[in-house]
């Protein structure tokens, strides 16, 4: 979530190994003032770049990365706790791949569809996928979560692994999978939370106050715990859940944690984000980093806090609670019942 | 109706098209109407916000920014004319 202070880093790097040659600038700014209200909407993040980062993601990315697995695994163990089949799934962009992988075969999963904002993130899945023959018929289309391009009622399944905190509407996004769900069909999300990369926030904030007497926003602002239920009632979910998971990563250096970062595409994207990034910030913010939360053997911990929602599309046969009052027998009755019964 | 004909277009096409069971559930994602595949074009055009959108390598390319606005003649419904796109 720092494309800048990446760069900067980079450069870090260079700076250690001695070598003198200019690195370009990673800079990817398309984005001006004039855009970020859209049609009186506010826009707080640049989907554009969101896109560019994912077509970097989509060569950058490892072949399998602890941290999307766990978090894929455990979406996906929610699957087995359905008696349910979900013949016809559709997989939204973040890490579809990882869902792909520690799929296994869980939640009969017939048609798969897995849908991305970038290009090359496609055409990489679909490589991956002509590898394996097992499993489910995939099919792969390019589109947006924000504007999600499915018929109505066509859905068993939505699934989003860390790729919805990246929307500008979340509620509008999630409504919009509700739709495209049949009925009783369900919404597993994972989204990062608010608590994710708290060492990073804080030590950037306190570099920037140091060397620049001043504060940027390099953090995208991520969802809290209490928002999620009251996304999924918003959206018009039922039997709304949400757990939290937390997951620290240790990395040698903070250049680690952003290279990771950036293959994982979850680099700063903010429209109101500062496109210069100052080396002796980024220096400071490393710096900071190893001295308030560096550990003993010299590594640095990365949080992740990932909230993990589900909600069903209404369906009659769900369990409702029933009207309070409504009840027409009465337990001394039952109890009366029941022993005659016996007897 | 319109949805029924699009899969009929498509099984003619063959290679070109999207597979079958993209064509049962893809809509315009800006209007959610039926799309309709145009072969001349080898895109799905959505006739609703009179738009075409790129099927790429197979993959249809649903992204707003990735349409174009189709020209007046090519368009049903002829409102909201524009000369800065058109659908080759």
């Amino acid at each position: 979530m720092a494309s800048g202070s990446s760069a900067a880093a980079r450069r870090l790097l260079l700076l250690r190994h001695r070598r003198r040659h200019l690195v370009p600038n990673h800079h990817f700014s398309s984005s001006s003032a004039d855009e970020v209200l859209d049609g009186g909407r506010v826009k707080i993040f640049d989907r554009d770049l969101k896109r560019r980062h994912r077509d970097r993601a989509a060569w950058a990315m490892r072949e399998t990365d602890p941290l999307v697995d766990a978090v894929a695994d455990n979406l996906l163990d929610r699957l087995e706790d359905c008696r349910k089949a979900f013949p016809s799934a559709l997989c939204l962009g973040g890490s579809a791949g990882a869902v792909r992988r520690s799929l296994r075969g869980r939640g009969g999963i017939e048609k798969l569809t897995m849908m991305d904002m970038s290009v090359d993130m496609v055409n990489k899945w679909r490589e991956l996928e002509s590898a394996t023959d097992d499993g489910p018929e995939m099919n792969f289309i390019v589109g947006d979560e924000e504007y999600l391009p499915m018929k109505e009622n066509s859905q068993d399944l939505i699934m989003s692994c860390l790729g919805l905190h990246w929307t500008n509407d979340l509620p509008g996004a999630m409504i919009q999978c509700r739709l495209a769900l049949k009925p009783d069909g369900l919404f597993l999300a994972a989204i990062l939370g608010g608590e994710t990369l708290k060492e990073l926030r804080i030590a950037c904030t306190i570099a920037q106050m140091e060397r620049e007497g001043g504060i940027s926003p390099r953090m995208s602002p991520l969802a809290q715990v209490r928002d999620a239920g009251n996304l999924l009632s918003r959206a018009g979910f039922a039997l709304p859940g949400v757990d939290v998971d937390r997951y620290t990563v240790k990395y040698n250096s903070a250049l680690e944690l952003v290279e990771h970062l950036r293959a994982m595409a979850e680099t700063n994207a903010l429209f109101q984000r500062s496109h210069i990034l100052k080396r002796d910030t980024a220096l400071a913010t490393a710096a900071i980093y190893q001295s308030m939360f560096g550990l003993e053997d010299g590594t640095i911990p990365a949080t992740f806090q990932v909230i993990y929602m589900t909600g069903w599309k209404e369906h009659s046969s769900q369990q409702k609670p029933k009207r309070r009052g409504s009840a027409t027998v009465s337990f001394g009755d039952i109890r009366k019942q029941f022993g005659s019964n016996q007897d | 109706r319109t949805m029924r004909r699009t899969t009929a277009l498509l099984l003619r096409h063959g290679g070109g098209g999207i597979p079958q069971a993209l064509a049962d559930v893809l809509v315009c994602p800006l209007s959610k109407k039926p799309l309709r595949y145009c072969e001349a074009s080898g895109s799905l055009v959505s006739d609703a916000v009179g738009m075409s959108f790129p099927i790429v390598d197979g993959i249809p390319c649903l992204l707003p920014k990735d349409g174009k606005l189709l020209e007046d003649h090519q368009r049903e419904s002829g409102h909201e004319t524009s000369s800065r796109d058109s659908s080759d």
